[in-house]
């Protein structure tokens, strides 16, 4: 039954943004963009962090892969989106084979310590390939040519056009991250999570188990990063600066960790409470801070986890 | 009908009197207003401010907002802009690209801006020109310096939505250059910030320099990192190298906190011609006072004793009367940006974007920095300013130019087509 609601809800917030992408202003449809490509690097990081219980402070550097690997390949390769995208996620994916492939034979604070360094070092490599990356002015002017496929061309230069594919994406994300859920590879991250010892005596591999999900998380940050490129149409090096890499971390406490929907809500109050407030002050740093310490202090295990809670305690008092 | 009250006629009568009264009493007691009675021009003229107010560099943004709300409040006061008022909104630009972005679309498609003012960073300036083609408004860039936004995405890009009212690197690079030629230095070195501001006025400084002058050489160089708060190790290079001459464009905190290491470390009485070319900058006269050594090359995008002359030394009292500081580049920048809006919309009859843009296009502007004419080709403001000597005054806290050499726009300004020979200086006259 739970899972059939829980279907139906997404079912819903789909055909919301549907409609929304149909009937949305310009700037409506380019805020929702941008919580939706923030939901897609939130929903990977959180398979890394709220599942497989990694804490990664260095995942800007793989989104920052997938904005570059994008850039890269539309300045030098080819100009078709779905290529570029597919240039951008490769390059992230084996960056973050390479980095996970160090970071993860440790664990808590000396994980967290090594993918800060890491993702330090990543931007380092962008400020100063001047030559390939343009340095910190970066790489500007990615176009968002038509999807050729043979027959007919889908546009995709006006933000209604891109809007849909940013949706496909999306979607794709979130179908990703629940076949993930509720797989028996999601039971080992979370057996991973619960007790490493135990899971290990069971017969797993639980390095490569957490390589695994390190990657997949890094391939889905250098998605949104490759999508946040063509949304922006530049790339830029803060996006690798551990500023950046934690705001999934952010989300993911904002909206609830280890639950679908948590990285989904939290990318749009993070997007949605910053716009709001810099309506209302140009110094809007104080009050975004003072609102995020309200909501992580009073809604214990995110938005998401509260309201989880609340439901599941009515009901047993119900029963 | 009561004989009490006003019959139809009369009242009628009254209101036409009471309506024609109020469409010509401004228009007879004060002439600006002109425009409310026959403007084209409709509703408020709304412009979007955007610029850095978070971080360690909040205080340029301060700086960018004196000069706007100060530009704002007289000229509505004067009748605003064709009988419009003008409205501004600011907001955090937070130097990022993406943040930068948002702005512009919020202003343009959810607040109805019609004009955009600000930006800090090149990179921002150079990932909002193709945002700015797509959102078909202006933008007067009021800070960021590189060339490339002007040179490539104006005049080779072709994005005409973009303007920039202060002078870019060339100011920088190509004017220090015309400065140092005739100072008796055959060794140049360098601390400069390590990223793209940097590594470019080097450049133009060396090779505009190189073709200046026959026997000079460029000996060391230490490029300080974003956000560098200990120089001591470059100070150290640049002593090592023992060069006659140091050539520094960093800038605010950065510049102040390098200079006062130097003197510790004793940089200033063994390198005796020093160029910073961002060094008159207000942050950075007023953050160090009398701490400033003498005999120091400054200049920067205005300076607010040049030019001598009345229209600016009143604004200079003016701005000082309204928010006791003297005006940083930035504020003459954002200050003047709203008199060339207010003259373009004034002199196309329209707040429509193509409009505006053809009459910013060659268009003269007096302003307290003096007289600025808009390149059509690349957009840029063309206008001089001064370079100077460090020297104390009692009449302020901290130092001035004393003499002073003027390296004009015309000719330190690179040219269009800005590709093959004559279009970068020294121009055969």
């Amino acid at each position: 039954m739970i899972t059939n609601k829980a279907y139906m809800a997404f079912g819903l917030l789909l055909a919301g943004l549907v409609v929304l992408g149909l009937a949305g202003d310009r700037f409506l449809l380019y805020i929702s963009m941008r919580i939706m490509i923030l939901a897609i690097f939130a929903l990977g990081f959180d398979i890394l962090f709220g599942r497989t219980g990694l804490l990664s402070f260095g995942h800007g550097a793989f989104y920052a892969g997938g904005a570059y690997g994008v850039a890269l390949c539309y300045m030098h390769l080819a100009k078709d989106p779905l290529l570029c995208l597919l240039a951008g996620v490769l390059l992230a994916t084996g960056l973050a084979l390479v980095i996970g492939f160090f970071c993860v034979r440790h664990t808590e604070i000396y994980f967290a310590m090594l993918t800060l360094a890491f993702g330090m070092m990543v931007f380092s490599l962008i400020w100063n390939l001047r030559e390939i990356t343009g340095g910190d002015d970066g790489l500007v002017g990615v176009g968002r040519q038509a999807i050729n496929l043979g027959l007919f061309k889908i546009p995709l230069r006006k933000e209604s056009e891109f809007y849909f594919l940013v949706l496909a994406f999306f979607t794709g994300a979130i179908w990703v991250a629940h076949r993930i859920r509720t797989s028996p590879f999601g039971l080992i991250l979370a057996g991973i999570r619960e007790n490493d010892r135990r899971t290990e005596f069971a017969g797993v591999n639980i390095r490569n188990y957490r390589l695994a999900a390190f990657v997949i998380s890094g391939a889905m940050a250098g998605l949104a990063g490759g999508l946040g490129v063509l949304l922006e149409s530049n790339a830029t090096p803060h996006i690798s600066h551990w500023s950046h890499s934690s705001d999934p971390v952010l989300v993911g406490l904002i909206g609830g960790l280890n639950t679908l929907a948590g990285p989904l809500v939290g990318s749009l109050v993070f997007v949605g409470l910053k716009e709001l407030v810099m309506r209302f002050t140009t110094y809007w740093m104080l009050f975004f801070g003072v609102v995020l310490l309200i909501i992580l202090l009073g809604f214990r295990g995110g938005v998401v986890g509260t309201l989880v809670q609340r439901l599941a305690g009515r009901r047993e008092v119900r029963s | 009908m009561s004989k009490k009250g006003m019959n139809r006629r009369q009242f009628v009568k009254a209101g036409l009197m009471t309506a024609a009264a109020a469409a010509l009493g401004p228009a007879v007691l004060k002439p600006t207003s002109l425009w409310a009675a026959e403007s084209k021009v409709k509703g408020p003229i709304k412009l979007g401010y955007q610029t850095v107010l978070s971080g360690t560099l909040a205080g340029y943004g301060e700086f960018h907002k004196m000069g706007a709300i100060m530009a704002m409040e007289e000229i509505n006061t004067a009748g605003g802009i064709a009988g419009n008022k003008l409205e501004i909104e600011f907001r955090d630009s937070t130097l990022k690209a993406p943040d930068a972005i948002q702005n512009a679309r919020y202003f343009v498609d959810s607040w109805g801006a019609d004009f955009l003012a600000g930006i800090d960073s090149s990179g921002q300036a150079l990932a909002l020109a193709p945002v700015m083609a797509e959102l078909d408004r202006v933008l007067m860039v009021t800070h960021a310096a590189t060339e490339k936004l002007t040179e490539e995405q104006v005049f080779k890009n072709g994005v005409k939505q973009i303007f920039r009212i202060v002078t870019p690197t060339y100011q920088d690079g190509n004017a220090a250059a015309f400065v140092a030629k005739d100072l008796p230095v055959k060794t140049w070195a360098t601390i400069n910030p390590k990223y793209e501001y940097g590594f470019t006025c080097w450049n133009m400084f060396k090779e505009t320099l190189s073709a200046l002058k026959k026997d000079v050489t460029f000996t060391a160089e230490s490029w300080a990192p974003f956000g560098t708060t200990d120089f001591r190790s470059h100070i150290n290079t640049i002593m090592d190298a023992k060069p006659e001459g140091l050539y520094s464009v960093e800038w605010a905190g950065e510049l102040i906190t390098m200079v006062k290491q130097g003197i510790q470390a004793g940089l200033f009485n063994q390198v005796k011609h020093v160029m910073f070319p961002v060094g008159a900058a207000m942050d950075v006269l007023e953050g160090l006072g009398a701490e400033m050594p003498d005999n120091i090359w400054i200049s920067g995008r205005y300076y607010f004793l040049y030019p001598n002359d009345k229209s600016n030394n009143d604004w200079v009292e003016r701005f000082h009367k309204r928010w006791q500081h003297y005006p940083a580049y930035v504020s003459e920048g954002a200050y003047s940006t709203m008199y060339a809006f207010k003259k373009a919309v004034e002199a196309a009859g329209s707040k429509e974007t193509k409009a505006v843009v053809g009459a910013l296009e060659g268009m003269t502007l007096d302003s307290p920095a003096g007289k600025r004419v808009f390149r059509k080709e690349d957009h840029q403001a063309m206008y001089d300013v001064p370079w100077g000597l460090t020297v104390s005054n009692p009449k302020y806290p901290f130092k001035i130019m004393g003499k002073q050499v003027m390296v004009p726009a015309k000719d330190c300004f690179a040219r269009p087509p800005f590709e093959g020979p004559g279009t970068k200086p020294p121009f055969k006259a």
